[in-house]
């Protein structure tokens, strides 16, 4: 997929993690052979479920770990390569991420202007009324008020502080933000706040988003085109509409059959789909891979696969 | 609840006036601002623990120690290395309580001859207060008889030593409290040294993990297998028996628990995801270490260290007992234990003072760990 | 409306009357629930729903005998088989807890003992309550671990909690709910913590379960959805009360209080494509609760009585009901009515209910 309009580009990334020595020695594929790109100001949502490899896929781009092999390219550069000052340089001045857990993801004994002004001050800001003026800026950006700057985490809900954890990640300015889970922690009425806060501020920065999320509605309203991850790979990329539309990989049917909605009357009467890679796939002639079935709509199969889907 | 029927309403809710429904249009609503003051996580830890009484008491019981400690050796009037061997071994006289019978300096001497009692050579005047038996023993008269020892040995009529005296006619009050200082001090100092090495070791352990982490761990399983009363003599001959040694010997091996501790908080910490935001935002790993995972870790590092100061007290007692304690005039909490029990039997006070002090100081310090432990539990934060 | 009318005949199994439960905190008194009503009727699954801090879990903590502390129930009855549960003493507590009502929790793992196999730790509740022999209670385990759909049980008895997966651990964790053979189940968000195929499967299983048994079900979440899967009625909580209470059909094809609409049309379906109608602000202090309709200060469509007097449950239907002044005669001069966001949503929701159906 190699396409200089990307402004993320994932190559045949692989992410395994080893534990034990010798004959215990376990590998894990967390991420295998994942491979997508991610254009300027869109949003690309990544769906699946807990242990698919999404969240660590995210985790690998903004180099939390280091990738097994393949490459990520950042505006053309590589951004998996080998660790240095000026790689780390450029990652966090590019990229910020935006994590899942609102209680977690806040340091209990900072206050929310240490927390929201630390990336100013690891760049080098020192002056203390200028770090105050920016976040106080950017508390107010996210719906909160100066008052708020001098509270520690605890005091806030649940939305207030994965907007705090918002404000933390757009103060450097970054270009790509990658949205780790920002809602599912959240309860459905602040859920709402969130969406629209991103959606406001990626208009007004231009900003890129990677959107991970396991939650099928939200990854549908929020984002341009969606890839679904299944155990380490990923299985179908297409555009928001086509993918529910015409959804091919067994996978993302079953994941589409299994959305509960908002509707007493469809819910009663809702026909669920199972997946079973063992009985839907049969990879012992032929080895699947990623095929552009229509523009924009990749799904990795088989070719008699694609025979019998595409149908 | 009942419910109430909207073509049938009760009076009170027909005759509401119209104005209550006027519509309060709010374009913009913002978050609240707090009612409540921002309380940090300390403030809070203090409000909890200011609750428990146990905690409090015993927190007034150490800090009345200390204060002790610093003042009483001042203001007795006698130095803890001053000698007076007329003066030995006497026991307790307090002004004001001597009346009421306690601590007014007498002592009941046994089976003496009664025909010395007047001689004044030996029992001055006055000295004599009461004969309490008088028997025969191989046609010698015998007496028990009670004596103001102050008196008897001939000590000026204003001396008093409100906890008697030792063996060489120290003041037992100044030495206590020296002696407290002394031991507050061995272990203070001890447990500083252990902290300081035992965090720095266990957070780099802890933070790198892997290879770094191995080494760092096998390393202190060496030195954890050194027996400490060896490891002390050995200190002893090298920087002879002073407080220095002594604080080196329980250093040698005590940073190691501080070390684990802090080791194991920082594997619980490190994949926090406020470590990994931090992370992301290119925080350099000492600001991470010292900023981020480090104050979450005070909560049981201060329990541990209150813990660690009565364990210290101890620790120097014992080996003062056996012989390796301070360097003599100097006393501890220990010196003088250990030369109490000598005399245990005649001059029970003398062991007495000391083992109550420090008995109260193990009690204060375990039972305020106790309460700090909880007040610093952030599981309980906001309870009351 | 004819099936309406037999809904309200059903017998009553339990009734919650005017709940009162505070939380002491050193900030001052939490007032978590504010004195809730409702019925449970046999064989029906009741939703509750609300986010976090609406008093949802607090109050089937109460019916559970399970609070904190530091929690004082201080008003109200919970009536069950004609005792008076917020008076049952701990002791006698494990009478009706397991036995007569069981619960499934949001985290299966933790509700699991991690070194018991999951035999022992089914049969457990079996030998102790029904004072089953060995090979009963095992027999009887093996039965019910077939019901909750766990294949091979036979193999799967002996085995400890670690090797199964989130969704299988949820059905042993109802199977020992069931050992009981409780008339009431109580589900906490039983479907949170796990995936979403996985969660269809387990939402499919209590709905199986409740039909066999003809079950009581209590259902707390706060997923919208979910609602509209199992429940029959749903209570809307906010701020420690009950503001609407109908049938599933009514909470989402006629809601009526602002509270509701803004959880109807706050998240995105599949076919939204607008801005989402986000309730601004954030849930009150329930140490300070607003006077009147603690949901005014976030509401587009609060009037001046909502910040003077508590509304009280005005009656829509025979079975729907809310809390909210808009339902007063005298609010229709302002001509609020639900927002067409959601209008327009409810349209497309009935049309694509009446393709489906």
């Amino acid at each position: 997929m190699a396409d200089s309009q990307y402004i993320l580009e994932v190559n045949n990334l692989c992410q395994h993690f080893t534990s034990g020595h010798g004959k215990k020695k376990m590998t894990v594929k967390a991420v295998d052979d994942v491979s997508f790109g991610v254009r300027p100001a869109e949003t690309f949502g990544l769906v699946g479920e807990s242990g698919c490899g999404k969240t660590t896929t995210g985790r690998t781009i903004i180099r939390l770990y280091n990738p097994t092999s393949g490459e990520v390219l950042f505006n053309g550069r590589d951004i998996a390569s080998k660790m240095n000052g000026d790689l780390r340089r450029y990652l966090t001045d590019n990229i910020a991420m935006i994590f899942q857990d609102p209680i977690e993801s806040l340091n209990p004994k900072m206050t929310i202007e240490e927390i929201v002004g630390e990336g100013l001050k690891v760049r080098g800001m020192k002056d203390r009324a200028e770090i105050r003026q920016k976040v106080i800026e950017m508390l107010r950006k996210v719906g909160l008020v100066e008052e708020h700057a001098t509270r520690y985490p605890h005091e806030f809900s649940g939305g207030q502080r994965q907007r705090i954890g918002i404000a933390r990640a757009i103060i450097i300015n970054p270009k790509l933000i990658i949205a780790d889970e920002p809602v599912s922690a959240l309860d459905v009425s602040v859920q709402a706040q969130v969406i629209n806060l991103l959606n406001d501020l990626k208009e007004e920065m231009g900003l890129t988003i990677l959107f991970i999320a396991h939650n099928l509605s939200v990854v549908k309203y929020f984002s341009d085109r969606i890839g679904v991850m299944y155990y380490g790979h990923l299985v179908e990329v297409a555009k928001g509409d086509d993918l529910y539309r015409n959804p091919l990989h067994p996978y993302t049917k079953a994941l589409l059959s299994a959305i509960p909605e908002p509707n007493p009357l469809t819910e009663r009467s809702r026909v669920r789909v199972d997946y079973v890679p063992e009985r839907d796939h049969d990879y012992s002639k032929e080895q699947p891979s990623m095929v552009e079935v229509e523009p924009e709509h990749y799904v990795y199969c088989s070719p008699s696969e694609l025979k019998k889907w595409s149908v | 609840m009942k419910w109430i029927d909207r073509n049938n309403l009760p009076e009170e809710l027909k005759n509401l006036p119209d104005s209550s429904f006027e519509s309060l249009h709010q374009e913009d609503i913002k978050d609240e601002k707090f009612q409540t003051k921002p309380v940090g996580f300390f403030r809070d830890a203090m409000i909890r623990l200011s609750k428990s009484k146990v905690s409090m008491i015993s927190v007034s019981c150490i800090v009345l120690i200390i204060i002790l400690a610093l003042l009483v050796p001042n203001i007795t009037g006698y130095s803890f290395t001053e000698q007076n061997l007329g003066n030995k071994n006497l026991p307790p006289k307090i002004q004001g309580l001597e009346k009421l019978g306690i601590a007014d300096g007498t002592r009941v001497l046994e089976n003496r001859k009664k025909d010395a009692l007047s001689d004044p050579d030996r029992y001055p005047e006055g000295s004599v207060l009461e004969i309490l038996r008088e028997f025969d023993s191989k046609g010698v008269a015998m007496v028990d008889v009670k004596v103001d020892y102050y008196k008897y040995v001939g000590a000026e009529d204003n001396r008093y030593h409100w906890f008697g005296t030792d063996y060489l006619g120290r003041d037992l009050l100044t030495r206590l409290f020296q002696g407290t200082r002394i031991s507050l001090m061995i272990a203070f100092f001890s447990v500083l040294t252990n902290c300081f090495i035992g965090v720095i070791y266990g957070a780099i352990s802890g933070y790198y993990g892997g290879k770094v982490d191995m080494i760092l761990t096998h390393v202190a399983e060496v030195l954890d297998g050194m027996p400490y009363i060896v490891v002390t003599i050995l200190f002893m001959i090298l920087f002879g028996s002073g407080m220095v040694s002594i604080v080196l010997a329980l250093t040698i091996t005590g940073w190691i628990g501080t070390s684990r501790l802090i080791r194991s908080q920082f594997y619980r910490f490190k994949g926090r995801e406020y470590v990994l935001a931090a992370r992301t935002l290119g925080v350099p790993d000492l600001t991470l270490i010292f900023r981020h995972i480090l104050p979450n870790c005070v909560g049981p590092l201060i329990t541990r260290v209150m813990i660690a100061i009565p364990g210290a007290i101890f620790s120097e007692s014992f080996l003062a007992y056996l012989g390796l304690g301070i360097k003599a005039p100097n006393p501890s909490i220990g010196v003088l234990l250990a030369d109490g029990q000598k005399v245990l039997l005649q001059y029970p006070y003398q062991t007495l003072f000391p083992a109550v002090l420090i008995s109260l100081l193990m009690i204060a310090f375990n039972l305020f760990s106790n309460g700090l432990r909880d007040a610093l539990d952030p599981t309980k934060r906001g309870e009351e | 409306m004819a099936a309406e009318t037999k809904k309200q005949e059903r017998e009553v199994v339990l009734s919650v009357k005017d709940l009162k439960v505070n939380f002491r905190a050193y900030g001052g008194l939490v007032q978590a629930v504010r004195g809730i009503s409702f019925d449970l009727h046999r064989g029906e699954t009741l939703a509750i729903v609300g986010e976090s801090g609406s008093g949802k879990s607090v109050s089937i903590k109460a019916i559970m005998g399970i609070l904190a502390n530091n929690a004082i129930i201080e008003s109200g009855e919970i009536l069950y088989d004609g005792k008076d549960l917020t008076k049952v003493k701990e002791d006698d507590f494990h009478e009706i807890r397991g036995k007569r009502i069981g619960l499934i929790f949001q985290d299966p793992l933790s509700a699991l003992n991690p070194i018991m196999k999951i035999g022992r730790q089914i049969t457990e509740t079996l030998r102790l309550n029904q004072k089953m022999s060995k090979e009963d209670a095992k027999k009887r385990a093996l039965e019910l671990m077939t019901a909750v759909g766990i294949p091979e049980p036979e193999k799967r008895y002996d085995q400890y909690p670690f090797q199964f997966s989130g969704g299988m651990r949820q059905r042993i964790v109802i199977a020992i709910a069931l050992a009981g053979d409780p008339e009431i189940l109580i589900c906490d968000e039983p479907t949170t913590a796990l995936d979403v195929t996985v969660q269809a499967k387990i939402l499919e299983l209590i709905n199986q379960i409740k039909k066999d048994r003809n079950l009581s079900v209590i259902f707390i979440t706060h997923d919208l959805g979910v609602v509209a899967n199992m429940a029959d009625r749903v209570n809307v909580m906010y701020a420690g009360k009950v503001v609407e209470t109908g049938s599933a059909e009514e909470i989402f094809f006629e809601p009526a209080h602002p509270y509701t609409w803004a959880l109807l049309s706050s998240m995105p379906d599949l076919h939204t494509k607008e801005r989402l109608m986000a309730i601004p602000g954030t849930p009150p202090n329930m140490i300070y609760p607003p006077k009147g309709d603690a949901f005014a200060p976030r509401s587009e469509f609060a009037m001046r009585i909502d910040y003077e007097q508590e509304p009280p449950m005005f009656k829509i239907t025979d079975t729907h009901a809310a809390a909210t002044w808009l339902l007063h005669p005298k609010a229709a001069q302002n001509g609020i009515e639900m927002p067409a966001v959601l209008k327009a949503r409810i349209e497309r929701m009935k049309r694509s209910g009446a393709v489906n159906g």
